[in-house]
Parts: structure tokens; C-alpha cells; sequence
């Protein structure tokens, strides 16, 4: 042991000293911010070695196998609902775990878990509260990487990110421009390793079953008069029985459109319906004079809600919105015509649609405005970090930095038909277009234009391409030109793979093939200082408000006096400061 | 010496309280520290000892914050009509079994209303999700009479009275347990002498029973006095939804929320501790009560 550890410290000696004269250049935001005081100790003590020769490349290390077990400790979040994993497997061993162990010696100890949300959310205020974090730990949102931070409780990976980073995750890093490492510093040190999601992540689109929508023979929604048509025919012919559903809304966990704080993956929300309407209810809107709005408070967020509103009363919106356990079970179930989400909502998102019904043919549509536009809020980089702990020994914090590699090199090559989400402490990163780019290059392939074997640089950013590329052909068979993809046209046999194309093939064929209008960006994805006083209060008051006037418990007319309270009860606060950050 | 000889006579039973204390000290007593906190602007990793000190300034806060008076109303109404309430059912419910003469069927009964006692809220709150829900087992009912489906859970206005009304479902049988007990405690002979001199059975319950058992009703209420600022966490929180904030947030959702989704760990303490106080008084107050109206004491 001793001797591991000493030639541990020799290794990473040299190789600081290489790591230390590749960050001045592309990775600029780590070194000329000012150096935080008490967090970073001994650990940076090795770049004395500024002097060493020579040593390996970085790229050994990124994958390396440690000579003993090493355990590592998380806490992990985990899908309720999910059913994917096979009996006897557990948080703790399944083939994510077994796969860690096996190829790098890194034993993942569970220290417990929690259901996906605020059960989870709980979890990790309590531990950063009471200063007991587990090695390693995903922050869902922003604010708790911050406290964490702010409390000094986070290794300081500025370094150690420089030496075990595979060349793939310093590119996807790269790709973002410096947003990513933005997002994961503190005074100017790394903090936590990034989740860099696909922009399309934060654009909702219409799913509707297109054979039911040509059962009726109804033509493709592209409006909301479109949407509502076709919902309200749902209602009346009830094509899965008493219990159609012709629209879902936000189930109890569920958000009724995204905001600034979580600006992606909504699932069963409203956000097109919004979006149609020129609102961005959630969103911290530039005026372009200097002074900045509130997207919720809006005329247009308004008329959104009136709208909505009467969808409810008609009853084409689900009546239990909002006290649902799962939106998603219904359209598991086929008992769904329409319901909004992200790309993935299709195919990941559905996966036991298409196990009960494998001719259920969901599609995927951008819904425009009644000029024609599509409209659609943009998301921030990724708000959900993977977070070390500082008590960590630099053995652990290089190994969540190396599992943080090999997902991002082999979740190709995984067998996704045990949920992703399995894997320990999966944070995302993915260039910005990587669904975009992948249909592109995988159609090259449907056509023949292009080999897979061109994709096979292990160390190409988009991942999954390679992987991806070997089976295109044979998960859609029914490949023609020029023409859209339909349920029949795909080979559902290898459930993992399945999902996948569809939703890229699918799900994500409106923002890989229509023009986004107007792309409207928040002018801060974060809480500034008042907000993390009056948030919670105002958040409250907003949730409260406007789910009540959709579902008819209050009318329209309570918008007004929402408005007014916002303002006074610290809104107007929240915007002064934000228009004086801006200047 | 003879104080010695008593403390080894009845170590054991000294023995017997001690999970007890320990489990008191280690949740009760010890995180009294924390209520430093409530005059902090806290922040975990500079701790009780560096967190900057900001005197009042979070009561301040909490009391000109909207909702703050709403949350205390709805704690109030949905806590005191919950103590009287389970207290007029079990009564009633426990001299109507009393008044039962089939043995075997009145421990049946008893048995049965006993039950939901030892469901957790998680699990019974999906299951009155369900029947209350759109497509539940109300609904369904009122459909076969023509009425339209209503959604329950959603409605601002019934919230408090599912809340309370399921409640009291759950626990009376379980609270009726007390009176029971005091009721066997009635002298039989009161009974007969009153059956002798011609009362029937109404007389004998207004005459007999329940001034029998006067006493042990009083003291119940007033021991529930120190409740009055518990609403039920468990089953609110397990029960609610964005809708119905406003008859249904109570101040330990709300310092839920507050502290450990929005990380305001030093304004829930605040809430928490403020909270505490009011019960504290409460307590105080109903313990004398107590002792000068049924003669009972605790210390």
C-alpha cells in the first residue's frame, strides 16, 4: 500500500507539472481569477515540481486502473418508477458498478439513496447542513453546489481536472466556450465536474400519436388551434377508452413550464403552449433598454394562461394535473394523444409505450405561433454538477474524475436497456449539438454515404456516434428518402438502441430540421443575492397563482393581484438588482 | 445509607428509563444548539462559531413575509379542529361500543377502527389520492346519481376538512382506547343501583358514565393543548400540492420547503423555534390547567 501511495504522489508530481503548462491556454477561467484562500491546502503543494522532465501524456491517467480497490462513497439519486434494473441487481451492483470495478479497480459504496427529486434534493441540503457529504454527489440544481461551496465542503479540482481529464471531456468542455467551466467555479477554482447537455434539452415540443391523429383524419398540429382540435376530438372518441387522456399536464412533481433555475427537461408541462404565445413565464427577460422583466408577469404569459385555462374546463387538459403521482405512467400506458416535452420525452422517455403497444405511433412537432414562428426559451449550459467532497483523498477525487470520463467515452458501447441513470453519479456531457449532429451523420449512413467505420475515433467527442452508427441500419430498417420516420420503419428488438434512435430520429426531428424564430436566453440562470432570501416566498406565490387559474380555481383575474404582490413582496427588489448587474 | 441501599435496590428500574434519556438527549436536548442558528445568517462551513451573527433581523424577516400569517392561521384552524375533534369521537364512539353487550363483536369493532392507526401517511394518503380522485371511488358514486367528476385534492376550500376529516377517521379508534379503559373503571354497582331505582340507559350514560369518566376527557384535551401548533406534518405534506397553499401550507411544510429544498437553514429556524416558543407556553399553561381542574400532575 505504502509503496502505491508513493508512487502515486511521484506520478502525479510529474504529471502537475504537464498539467500545469496546458491550462494557461484553453482553459483560461481557472487561472486568472483571483485564488480562493482556505479550500485548496497541501493538495496543490506538487506543482513545485514545476521542474520535472519528462512524464506520460495526460490521457493514461484519464483511464487508468488502480492497483487496490478503492472505494469510493455516494449518494445517489434513483427513478422511482423505473423498472429497468434486472431482480438482484441493486444501486450498489449492477453492470454500471460492475463495469467500474472491473476495468478500474473503483468500488462504489452507496451510502444511500433517495427518490429522484425533492426527496433527493432533501438529501443533499441535509448532508451539505450538516457538513457530511459522501465522497462524491450529484447537485441537481446550482444553489447547492454554490453552498457547498461557499462552505468550503468541495475539492478543489483545478488541478487534479488538468491531470485525469480525458482528451473527450476537455474537448466537450472546449466546446461550450468556457460556459461549462463557468458553471462549475468558484473564486475562480473548479469545483465540481460539469453536466454539459444538448441544447435541445431546454426546447418543448408537441408528442402526438400520429395514428390516432390520421384515425380521425386530422392533419399535423402546428398551432395551438391545431392542438386544441385534435385534443378535443381525443376527448370525444375516447380512442383508448374511459380512460383517455387527450392532454397531460405536470404531474405532483412536476413543473408547469421551466424557469431560469430549471431551464430544461420538462416533462408533461406547457412550455410550447407558452412559446406559442410569445411567453416566457420563468424566464429573466433583457427588455434591450437597460431594464429587464420577468418573463411570468407578462400580458402574454396571460393570455397563455387564459387559454389554458379553458382547455381545463373543456376537460382536454387532464383533470388531475398537479395532484397526479405520474403524467408519465399514463403515457406508458398508450392512454395519452398529446403531451410536451423535451427530444427525449420519445423514445428514453416512453420506453413502455412502446413495450405494450409496439405500434403506437408517437411523433414528435414544434408548434408555432399564429404567425408562423417558433418560438422557444433556450436553456443554460447544465445546472446539475457532480460535487467531490474535500475530505476525499486525492486518490477518490481522481476517481470520480476518471468515472466521469469513461461515461462520457462508453456510454456508446453500454447496454442502455438498464437505464443510464443506474450508472453512479452520472452527470451528462455531450457537445451543445450532439443530437443534431448524430441524426446528420447517421442519416449519411442510412444513404450509404458514409461508413461508421469513419466514426470509430475512440476519442471523438460525440461519443455515441461510433456505437450508434454500427446499428442505424438495423434499428431502422424501414429507412427511406424523403420521407418521415414512422413506428413501423424501426426494428424494436433491442430495446436500448431502440430508444435511442427514436428519440434522435424522432424526438429531436423538429430542432435538427426546423428553424428556431426566436430563441429567447435568461439573462441569469442563477440566484443572485436577494433572490436567495425571497425566492422561496415569490416561487411559492407564483406555483400557487397560476396553477390555480388553470385549473378554474381562481379566475384570470387573480394574475393582476399576483402581479402586484410580486412586485411588492420583493420582485421589484430582484429586478432593480439584476438591471444593476447588467450595466 | 439507607438512600444507597434504595439506589441498588432500583438500579434496574433506573436501568429501564435510560433508552428513554439517551434517546432524549441525543434528538431532543442536543440539537437545541442549532436554535443559534435562528439569530445567524448561517452557512454550514463556517459553523455555529463563525456564521455571521444577525440578531432579530430573520424574525424580522420572517413576520413581514406574505405568507407567514396565512401559514399560522392554517396551522391553527387545522390543528384545533383536528384536538377537538378527536376528542368529541373517540368519546362518542367509546360509550356506543361501551353500550354493546356482545363481547366477541365489540372486540371485532374495536380491532377493525384500530387498524388505520398503524398505516403510515405515506402509504393511506395515495390511497385517499385515489378514492378522492377524478376517476375514484367518490366520484364514480356521484356519477351513477348524474353529478359531474370534481376534483378534490385541488380544491383550496375542502382541503382542510379532507385533512381533518381523515385524520380523525384514522385515530379515533386508537384515541377511543383511553376512554375505554376509564370507562371499565366505573363501579358496576353504580349501574345496578341505578337499574333498581328504574333509569334506562340513556339516564344511566348521562348520570353514570360520563361523569365517570369526566375526569380523564378533561385531561386528555388539555394535555392536546400542547399540539395545538402540530398539524400534521406527515400527512399534510403527503397530501398536498401548489393548490392548495393557501388553506393547506402549514408552518412545518413550510419550514420543510423553506429549509431543506431552499437551503434557508437559519429563516426555518426561526420558524422552527418561534414555533416551539408558542407550543412551550402552551404546555405550560395546560399543565396548570390541568392540575386545577382534574388534579393531575406530571412532576
Amino acid at each position: 500500500m505504502k509503496k502505491f501511495l508513493g508512487m502515486a504522489a511521484v506520478v502525479s508530481l510529474l504529471l502537475t507539472s504537464v498539467a500545469g503548462c496546458g491550462s494557461s491556454g484553453s482553459q483560461g477561467v481557472a487561472t486568472d481569477a483571483p485564488v480562493s484562500s482556505s479550500s485548496e491546502s497541501a493538495k496543490t503543494d506538487t506543482t513545485e515540481a514545476e521542474s520535472a522532465v519528462e512524464a506520460q501524456p495526460a490521457g493514461d491517467l484519464a483511464f487508468r486502473k488502480f492497483d487496490a480497490p478503492l472505494d469510493v462513497h455516494i449518494g445517489m439519486s434513483v427513478s422511482p418508477t423505473d423498472s429497468t434494473l434486472p431482480s438482484g441487481d441493486t444501486a450498489q451492483d449492477n453492470q454500471y458498478t460492475r463495469y467500474l470495478r472491473d476495468n478500474y479497480n473503483i468500488n462504489v459504496i452507496v451510502d444511500w439513496t433517495a427518490a429522484d427529486g425533492n426527496d433527493y434534493n432533501q438529501k443533499v441540503s441535509l448532508a451539505i447542513a450538516s457538513d457530511s457529504l459522501p465522497d462524491g454527489l450529484v447537485s441537481k440544481n446550482e444553489s447547492y453546489m454554490k453552498k457547498a461551496a461557499k462552505s468550503n465542503m468541495l475539492y478543489d479540482i483545478t488541478d487534479l481536472f488538468q491531470q485525469y481529464a480525458s482528451e473527450q471531456v476537455k474537448g466537450i468542455m472546449d466546446s461550450t466556450d468556457g460556459r461549462a467551466m463557468e458553471s462549475v467555479s468558484y473564486n475562480g477554482r473548479m469545483i465540481a465536474l460539469p453536466n454539459i447537455t444538448v441544447d435541445t434539452d431546454g426546447v418543448h415540443i408537441l408528442f402526438a400519436r400520429k395514428d390516432w391523429l390520421d384515425k380521425y383524419n386530422l392533419g399535423i398540429p402546428k398551432t395551438l388551434d391545431d392542438v386544441e382540435a385534435a385534443a378535443r376530438v381525443f376527448k370525444q372518441e375516447k380512442p383508448a377508452g374511459d380512460a383517455t387522456v387527450p392532454l397531460t399536464g405536470p404531474d405532483k412533481n412536476g413543473r408547469l413550464y421551466c424557469t431560469f433555475l430549471e431551464s430544461s427537461n420538462n416533462q408533461h408541462g406547457f412550455d410550447p403552449v407558452f412559446g406559442a404565445y410569445d411567453a416566457y413565464p420563468g424566464y429573466w427577460l433583457d427588455n434591450g433598454d437597460g431594464t429587464i422583466s420577468y418573463g411570468t408577469l407578462s400580458d402574454n404569459t396571460r393570455s397563455a394562461l387564459e387559454r389554458l385555462a379553458s382547455w381545463y374546463k373543456e376537460g382536454i387538459i387532464d383533470p388531475e394535473m398537479g395532484t397526479r403521482d405520474s403524467s408519465g405512467e399514463l403515457v406508458n400506458a398508450n392512454q395519452v394523444g398529446l403531451y410536451f416535452g423535451p427530444w427525449w420525452s420519445l423514445g428514453y422517455g416512453n420506453n413502455d409505450s412502446f413495450v405494450n403497444d409496439p405500434t403506437a405511433n408517437y411523433q414528435a412537432y414544434p408548434i408555432f405561433d399564429s404567425e408562423g414562428q417558433w418560438n422557444t426559451h433556450m436553456k443554460a449550459v447544465g445546472t446539475e454538477s457532480c460535487l467531490i467532497s474535500a475530505k476525499a483523498s486525492e486518490d477518490t477525487a481522481a476517481a470520480l474524475i476518471i468515472m466521469y470520463n469513461a461515461l462520457v467515452r462508453d456510454e456508446g458501447i453500454f447496454d442502455t436497456s438498464v437505464a443510464i441513470g443506474w450508472y453512479p453519479l452520472r452527470v451528462v456531457a455531450a457537445p451543445a449539438d450532439e443530437c443534431e449532429y448524430e441524426a446528420v451523420e447517421l442519416t449519411k449512413v442510412l444513404k450509404g454515404e458514409a461508413d461508421p467505420e469513419d466514426y470509430s475515433d475512440p476519442m471523438l467527442i460525440y461519443k455515441n456516434l461510433y456505437q450508434d452508427a454500427l446499428v442505424v441500419k438495423s434499428v431502422i430498417p424501414g429507412f427511406e428518402e424523403g420521407r418521415d420516420l414512422n413506428i413501423g420503419d424501426f426494428n424494436q428488438e433491442d430495446r436500448g438502441k431502440f430508444n435511442r434512435m427514436y428519440a434522435i430520429f424522432v424526438g429531436d426531428r423538429p430542432f435538427t430540421q426546423t428553424k428556431i424564430d426566436k430563441a429567447v436566453y435568461s439573462v441569469t440562470y442563477s440566484l443572485t443575492d436577494t433572490m436567495e432570501k425571497k425566492w422561496s416566498n415569490l416561487k411559492k406565490m407564483e406555483d400557487e397563482t397560476m396553477l390555480k387559474i388553470i385549473t378554474g380555481q381562481a379566475d384570470v383575474s387573480a394574475f393582476d393581484q399576483f402581479k402586484t404582490d410580486w412586485l411588492a413582496q420583493g420582485g421589484q427588489e430582484i429586478l432593480d438588482e439584476l438591471a444593476g448587474l447588467q450595466e | 445509607m439507607r438512600k444507597n441501599r434504595r439506589l441498588t435496590a432500583e438500579f434496574h428500574y433506573t436501568l429501564m428509563i435510560a433508552p428513554g434519556l439517551i434517546w432524549l438527549i441525543l434528538f431532543s436536548l442536543v440539537p437545541m444548539v442549532g436554535i443559534v442558528m435562528a439569530f445567524q445568517d448561517f452557512t454550514p462551513g463556517l459553523g455555529y462559531w463563525k456564521s455571521e451573527w444577525v440578531g432579530l433581523e430573520n424574525f424580522k424577516y420572517l413576520f413581514s413575509m406574505g405568507d407567514s400569517r396565512q401559514v399560522m392561521i392554517n396551522t391553527l384552524v387545522i390543528a384545533f379542529v383536528k384536538m377537538i375533534l378527536h376528542l368529541i369521537f373517540p368519546l362518542i364512539f367509546a360509550l356506543l361500543l361501551n353500550e354493546v353487550r356482545l363481547a366477541r363483536y365489540k372486540k371485532l369493532i374495536q380491532t377493525i377502527v384500530y387498524l388505520p392507526h398503524f398505516l403510515s401517511w405515506v402509504i393511506l394518503a395515495s390511497i385517499i389520492l385515489n378514492i378522492f380522485g377524478y376517476t375514484g371511488v367518490i366520484n364514480n358514486i356521484g356519477g351513477l346519481f348524474g353529478k359531474e367528476p370534481v376534483v378534490f385534492m385541488n380544491d383550496a376550500s375542502i382541503f382542510r376538512q379532507l385533512i381533518v376529516g381523515t385524520d380523525v377517521w384514522k385515530e379515533f379508534g386508537y384515541n377511543a382506547v383511553i376512554f375505554l379503559a376509564a370507562l371499565t373503571g366505573i363501579n358496576p354497582n353504580l349501574y345496578e343501583a341505578a337499574a333498581i331505582d328504574g333509569a334506562n340507559r340513556m339516564r344511566s350514560v348521562w348520570h353514570i358514565t360520563l361523569p365517570g369518566i369526566m375526569g380523564t376527557v378533561i385531561l386528555v384535551g388539555v394535555l392536546g393543548l400542547g399540539n395545538i401548533l402540530n398539524a400534521g406534518f406527515d400527512q399534510v405534506f403527503n397530501m398536498y400540492n401548489p393548490m392548495v397553499y393557501s388553506t393547506g401550507d402549514i408552518l412545518d411544510t413550510w419550514v420543510y420547503r423553506m429549509g431543506l429544498l431552499d437551503l434557508q437553514f437559519s429563516l426555518a429556524t426561526t420558524a422552527g423555534l418561534l414555533k416551539s416558543v408558542v407550543s412551550f407556553v402552551l404546555i405550560v399553561f395546560s399543565y396548570v390547567t390541568a392540575y386545577k381542574v382534574a388534579d393531575y400532575r406530571i412532576f
